[in-house]
C-alpha cells in the first residue's frame, strides 16, 4: 500500500476511494459516521427493546436469565431437578458435523462448479439436480436421513453436504462463464501455459464467485445442521435447543439459538472477511459483505 | 528474418442464434510479409481485419486456405496488442507482463520494467490495471507485447478507444519503439491517416475480407503527421480509400483492382 501512495501524484493515475471513516478528533457527528459506532447503538437499541418485551409479555425470558442459563450449562451445573449442564459435548459434536460437511461439500460443489461452468454438455447433465438441491428445504433432508441412517451423525453431516455443494457449485460455475473471453483469447495467442492459465486466470477470475458461494455454503449449511438436529437427531446443538424447548425451559432454547447465530457471525467476522480481503486486494470492494446478507 | 506468409484464407462464420446468416469474414486473401516491414491493414468496420489477425495469432481457424508466421523456418513468436488493453484485472502491471512470459525470475522482472519504461510507465510497475488511466492500459499492452520478444507484432486497432490526443501521443511511443527494434508488424487501423504515419506498406481490405489495394509508403522516418509530404500521400491514400467505398457501392470493386 505504502508504494501506492508514494505514486498518488503522477498524472494520468486513477486512485481508488478508499473510503476512509471520518477521522479526526471525537465529535458527536464523528461518532455518529463511525460504522463501529452505529453498530454499538443497533446493538443497544435491540438489548432494549427485549427487555421491554420481557417486562410485557413473561414467557420471553430476560437477557440475565439465559446468561445465567448458559453458565449453568458450560459449567454442568444443576438444571433444577436431574437435569445437569451440557455444552461442550453438543457443541463440538455440532462443530465436528459441520467441519466434516464443508470439508466434503465444498470441494464437491468446486468440482461440480468448474465442470459445469466449463462444459456445455456437463451444464445440461446437471444443472437441473443443482437447482433441485438449492430449492429443497433443509427439514426434508432431516426427514429422509433419519429414515436412511437412523438418528445418527449421519444425517446432518449429510444436509451440509447437499447444502454446501449446490451454492459452491452455482457460484463458481457463473463464474467460470463470466470469465472475460478476451483475456482467454490474450492467453492462448502468448501461449501461456495450461498450468499458469489455471492459476493466475481461472482462479482469479472466479475467485469472487467463488468466495459468495463460500460464504453462502458456511451460512446455510450451518442452518440445515440446525435443522436436521433438531428433527432428527439426539446430539448436538440443534438438539439440545429442541430438548430445552421440548422441557419449555425457554431460556435454555433461546440460549442455544444465541449461540448458534453468534458461532456464525464469528465465523464470518473472523475467517471468511479477512480472507476475502486479502484476495480482493486489487479491487477493495468484497462481493457480499455481511451487512448486505442482512 | 520472419515472414508471414497467407495463401487464399477464407473465413466463413456460421449461422449464430441471433444472425441467421453466415457471415464471410475473410474472402480468398493472399499476402506476403517478408523482413522487417511495417504492415498496415486498413478497411472499414466488418470488414475481418481482427478475423485476420485472430487466425496469425492462432486463436481462430481459417475455414480454408493457410496462414503461416515463421521465423527462420519454425513458428514465430506473437506478441498480439489488442483493440483493448487485456490485462488480468487482479494482477499488477508486472506480473500482468509477466503471465505471458515463459520465465519468472529477477531477470524477467528488470526485462519487464525495462519495456515499461519505454513505453513511459516505470513507476507504476506494482499497480493494478484499474489504478491506470485507459491510456496507461493500452501502453502496458504494448510493453507485454514487445516483452515476449516477437518475431511478429499484431497491433488490432490499439489506439481506437482512446481520445484523439492520447492516441496521438502513444502513436509517437509506437514509432520511435518500432524504429528501435524493427519488428515485422501487422497493423490493423481504419484511420487512413495513422496507417500512413507508421507503415511502410498499407494492404487496403474491403468488406468481405477481400484485398483490394496494396500500397508501398517511402516517406522517411520519423514521420510527423503536419509535414506537407506525409499530409500529401494521406490524401493520396485516403482518395484511393475513398475510391474503394465508391466502388463497393457501386458493385464494382471487383473490377477497380
Ligand atoms: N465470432 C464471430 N461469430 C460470427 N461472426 C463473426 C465473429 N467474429 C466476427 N464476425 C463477423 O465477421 C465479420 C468481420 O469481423 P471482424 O471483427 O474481423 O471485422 P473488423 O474488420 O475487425 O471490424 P472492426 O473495424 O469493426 O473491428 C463481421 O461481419 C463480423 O460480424
Ligand atoms: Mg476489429
Amino acid at each position: 500500500m505504502s508504494d501506492i501512495h508514494a505514486y498518488q501524484s503522477l498524472p494520468g493515475l486513477r486512485q481508488h476511494d478508499s473510503r476512509p471513516a471520518a477521522e479526526g478528533p471525537l465529535t458527536m457527528r464523528g461518532l455518529l459516521r463511525r460504522p463501529w459506532f452505529i453498530r454499538l447503538v443497533a446493538v443497544g437499541v435491540l438489548v432494549f427493546i427485549w427487555q421491554w418485551v420481557t417486562w410485557v409479555n413473561t414467557r420471553v425470558p430476560g437477557i440475565d436469565e439465559i446468561v445465567r442459563f448458559m453458565v449453568t450449562e458450560m459449567t454442568g451445573g444443576s438444571h433444577g431437578g436431574a437435569l445437569t449442564g451440557e455444552f461442550w459435548e453438543p457443541l463440538s459434536l455440532s462443530l465436528q458435523r459441520y467441519a466434516i460437511g464443508l470439508a466434503v461439500g465444498i470441494p464437491a460443489g468446486a468440482l461440480l462448479g468448474l465442470v459445469i461452468g466449463a462444459s456445455r454438455w456437463a451444464r445440461g447433465l446437471f444443472n437441473d439436480t443443482v437447482l433441485v438441491l438449492l430449492a429443497l428445504p433443509a427439514v426434508v433432508w432431516a426427514f429422509l436421513a433419519s429414515l436412511w441412517f437412523g438418528l445418527s451423525s449421519a444425517g446432518p453431516i449429510l444436509a451440509v453436504i447437499l447444502t454446501a455443494v449446490p451454492f459452491v457449485a452455482v457460484n463458481l460455475a457463473a463464474g467460470v462463464r463470466n470469465i472475460d473471453p478476451g483475456l482467454v483469447e490474450m492467453s492462448r495467442s502468448y501461449g501461456v501455459p495450461a498450468g499458469r492459465r489455471l492459476r493466475h486466470l481461472l482462479l482469479g477470475g472466479t475467485l469472487p464467485s467463488a468466495f459468495t458461494g463460500l460464504r453462502l455454503a458456511f451460512m446455510t449449511g450451518w442452518n440445515s445442521l440446525l435443522i436436521v438436529e433438531w428433527f432428527g437427531a439426539t446430539s448436538g446443538v440443534g438438539w439440545r435447543a429442541r430438548f430445552w424447548y421440548d422441557a419449555l425451559r425457554y431460556p435454555g432454547f433461546v440460549a442455544w439459538i444465541f449461540l448458534f447465530v453468534i458461532l456464525i457471525t464469528v465465523f464470518d467476522r473472523l475467517l471468511l472477511s479477512p480472507l476475502e480481503r486479502r484476495a480482493f486486494q486489487w479491487n477493495q470492494q468484497p462481493t457480499l459483505t455481511f451487512e448486505e446478507e442482512l | 528474418m520472419a515472414t508471414v506468409l497467407i495463401e487464399n484464407l477464407t473465413k466463413i462464420y456460421p449461422p449464430t442464434l441471433n444472425h441467421a446468416r453466415q457471415v464471410q469474414a475473410l474472402g480468398g486473401l493472399n499476402m506476403s510479409i517478408t523482413g522487417n516491414v511495417f504492415v498496415a491493414i486498413v478497411g472499414p468496420s466488418g470488414s475481418g481485419k481482427t478475423t485476420l489477425l485472430n487466425i496469425v495469432a492462432g486463436v481462430e481457424r481459417p475455414t480454408s486456405g493457410s496462414v503461416r508466421a515463421l521465423q527462420e523456418g519454425v513458428p514465430a513468436q506473437i506478441g498480439y496488442v489488442f483493440q483493448e488493453p487485456r490485462l488480468l484485472p487482479w494482477r499488477t502491471v508486472v506480473d500482468n507482463m509477466l503471465y505471458v512470459q515463459d520465465r519468472k525470475s529477477d531477470r524477467s522482472r528488470r526485462e519487464a520494467e525495462f519495456y515499461l519504461q519505454m513505453v513511459g510507465l516505470s513507476e507504476v510497475a506494482d499497480l493494478y490495471p484499474s489504478q491506470l488511466s485507459a491510456g496507461m492500459q493500452q501502453r502496458v499492452g504494448i510493453a507485454r507485447a514487445f516483452l515476449v520478444n516477437p518475431d511478429v507484432l499484431l497491433l488490432d486497432e490499439p489506439f481506437s478507444h482512446l481520445d484523439a490526443l492520447t492516441g496521438r501521443s502513444l502513436r509517437d511511443y509506437l514509432q520511435r519503439i518500432w524504429l528501435q527494434t524493427r519488428k515485422t508488424a501487422l497493423f490493423v487501423t481504419h484511420d487512413v491517416t495513422e496507417a500512413v504515419e507508421l507503415a511502410d506498406r498499407i494492404i487496403m481490405l474491403r468488406p468481405g475480407g477481400v484485398a483490394y489495394d496494396d500500397i508501398a509508403i517511402t516517406l522517411p522516418r520519423p514521420r510527423r503527421p503536419a509535414d506537407p509530404a506525409v499530409r500529401d500521400v494521406q490524401d493520396e491514400v485516403l482518395r484511393r480509400f475513398d475510391a474503394m467505398g465508391a466502388a463497393v457501392r457501386f458493385g464494382t470493386a471487383q473490377a477497380a483492382r
